[in-house]
């Protein structure tokens, strides 16, 4: 199994206030990594830093390239897709439009097929195409916001806590369908979540971040068995 | 009625020059969130430009394109010199910034260009002879020139429509607009597309100023004061986003102003109503329009759920 991404001693924050002191994680191909943490540990700022939004310093590889001064529209062309916290739809613009707008870095007119087969997935969305999607639940939006990024074709999808502000049954749905892109398009995903239970059952590896660093990581099943995480993050 | 119809006629070319204006105010607007006040004083500064070039022997035409390039470039810079620098600081210090433009460009037209200073004779694109009219049924009188202002508006709008709407430029501008942070993690070169934004609205800006010298006859570093203000009320009265918005909020505002600046005085043949009364009336019926639509005409209303 080979690693697509890899981040060593990664290092970032916003302007003298550092949130990540020295992170390492890992999301081999076709896997699904997950990245626990509580309020503030610094989960944004890890999937803001490895998509090239903020100021970073240590390593990030992504298939065997060296992405750490890569600008963010670089990073996108090159296969990171980030479903950012809230969403981040364009609510101004239609369905229809935003999902253009993932589909961005690609050329030409190679995304209409792409487009026919996401409102298929999610036909909510196609109901929807011509209304403006600020006007979408939020639960139709986390939809929008996952088929907006995967427009870009991407090989690895960020995802910063997707249950933020769902329903619980909602959450559940969407869990759901990221555990199928994975499974069966070997998509590979790293999310960042507190609803840990969710998050772990389709996880490989597992990461636990507290105050900027890993403290502890695993497969899914071994941090399933940690009884001091599986206390703190999984609540049994 | 012939009258009436003149009289309208009359105040679409008017309503012409603040729609070329406000088109460009919108195009910044919509692209960046930013009120330009500086949007008079980039034209002003580009008909200088055109005005010099043509004085050189270029032919009028080529002299405004080559103008309008140039002032594509001239907006770009100030972007990424001025606007981009002081956004960092904070959305006011934006505004402050355009402030200063306002009063920078246009000493500057006068230092670069002296003759400007004092007026200078501006040609038109268009047929101008004193017989180049229509003569409509009734009698009103449409000429050439004032025809070819409105159908260029027009055009500016369709192919403004297109590029936003059609274009994967446009689409860029708009996500740009909506939601910076989303549009960099989709993959955008947000401060490009932000140049260009402040590139086109100078180009814009360009054209219309060169066709509102073409109507005066006559540029000076004055010809943008009036036409500015209206401009900005009229594109506040289309929605701001909207380039339609911009041309309806023009056109309209140039009618109403010879409207009323024309017909009480056939009424009530008083000296105190005038071209000033015209545009405290233009104003108020903004006013209106603004209190049952704050989104103006076209603007977009926000909807967000979450």
């Amino acid at each position: 199994m080979s690693v697509l991404l890899e981040v060593t001693d990664l290092v970032a924050g916003y302007g003298a206030v550092q949130v990540l002191r020295g992170l390492d994680l890992s999301v081999n191909e076709g896997e699904v990594s997950v990245i626990l943490g509580a309020n503030g540990a610094g989960k944004t700022t890890t999937m803001r830093a490895i998509s090239g939004m903020i100021q970073r310093n240590g390593a990030v590889r992504f298939g065997g390239e060296d992405i750490t001064h890569t600008s963010p529209n670089d990073i996108v062309k090159l296969g990171i897709a980030q479903v950012p916290q809230g969403r981040g739809t364009f609510t101004d613009l239609s369905v229809s439009d935003n999902m253009r707008a993932g589909a961005y870095v690609r050329k030409g007119g190679a995304a209409q097929a792409d487009l026919d087969e996401w409102y298929e997935i999610f036909p909510r969305l196609q109901e929807r195409r011509d209304q403006k999607a600020g006007s979408l639940s939020g639960g139709e939006q986390q939809m929008l916001a996952i088929a907006r990024a995967m427009m870009s074709r991407p090989k690895l999808l960020l995802c910063d806590e997707p249950s933020l502000g769902l329903a619980p049954i909602i959450t559940q749905e969407l869990f759901a369908i990221l555990g199928r892109l994975n499974a069966e398009r070997g998509l590979s995903i790293l999310v960042v979540e507190q609803n840990a239970n969710l998050a772990v059952k389709i996880a490989h590896s597992v990461f636990v971040l507290e105050t900027g660093s890993i403290v502890a990581s695993g497969t899914a099943e071994d941090i399933a068995k940690d009884d001091s995480v599986r206390k703190a993050y999984l609540g049994y | 009625m012939a009258h009436l119809l003149q009289y309208v006629l009359n105040g679409l070319a008017n309503g012409s020059m603040y729609a070329l204006v406000a088109l460009g105010i919108v195009v910044i607007y919509r692209g960046t969130n930013h009120l330009n006040f500086a949007q008079g004083e980039m034209a002003l500064l580009a008909t200088a430009g055109a005005w010099w070039i043509n004085d050189k022997g270029v032919p009028l035409a080529a002299a405004i394109l080559l103008a309008a390039a140039i002032a594509f470039i001239g907006g770009g810079v100030i972007e990424f010199g001025l606007i981009r620098p002081a956004g960092r600081k904070s959305p006011f210090a934006v505004v402050v910034v355009t402030i200063g433009l306002f009063q920078g460009l246009n000493s500057f037209t006068s230092l670069l260009f002296p003759k400007v200073g004092n007026g200078v004779k501006f040609g038109t694109l268009f047929p101008n002879k004193p017989a180049d009219f229509f003569r409509l049924p009734g009698g009103a009188i449409w000429r050439y020139e004032r025809i070819g202002v409105l159908v260029t508006v027009l055009v500016i709008t369709g192919l403004l429509f297109a590029l936003f709407q059609k274009t994967k430029v446009g689409l860029a501008m708009r996500m740009v607009a909506n939601n910076p942070e989303s549009a960099k993690l989709a993959g955008v070169p947000t401060n490009r597309i932000l140049m260009m934004s402040w590139g086109l609205s100078a180009a814009i800006g360009a054209i219309g100023g060169a066709l509102i010298g073409g109507i005066n006859a006559n540029i000076n570093v004055s010809t943008m004061f009036g036409v500015f203000l209206l401009a900005s009320a009229a594109a506040t009265l289309g929605g701001l986003d909207s380039p339609l918005g911009a041309v309806v909020g023009g056109l309209s505002l140039g009618v109403i102003e010879s409207l009323v600046s024309n017909y009480p005085k056939n009424w009530v043949a008083s000296t105190y109503i005038g071209a000033d009364t015209a545009i405290a009336v233009a104003f108020l019926i903004i006013l209106v329009v603004l209190l049952v639509r704050p989104s103006g005409l076209f603007g977009s209303s926000r909807v967000e759920r979450v």
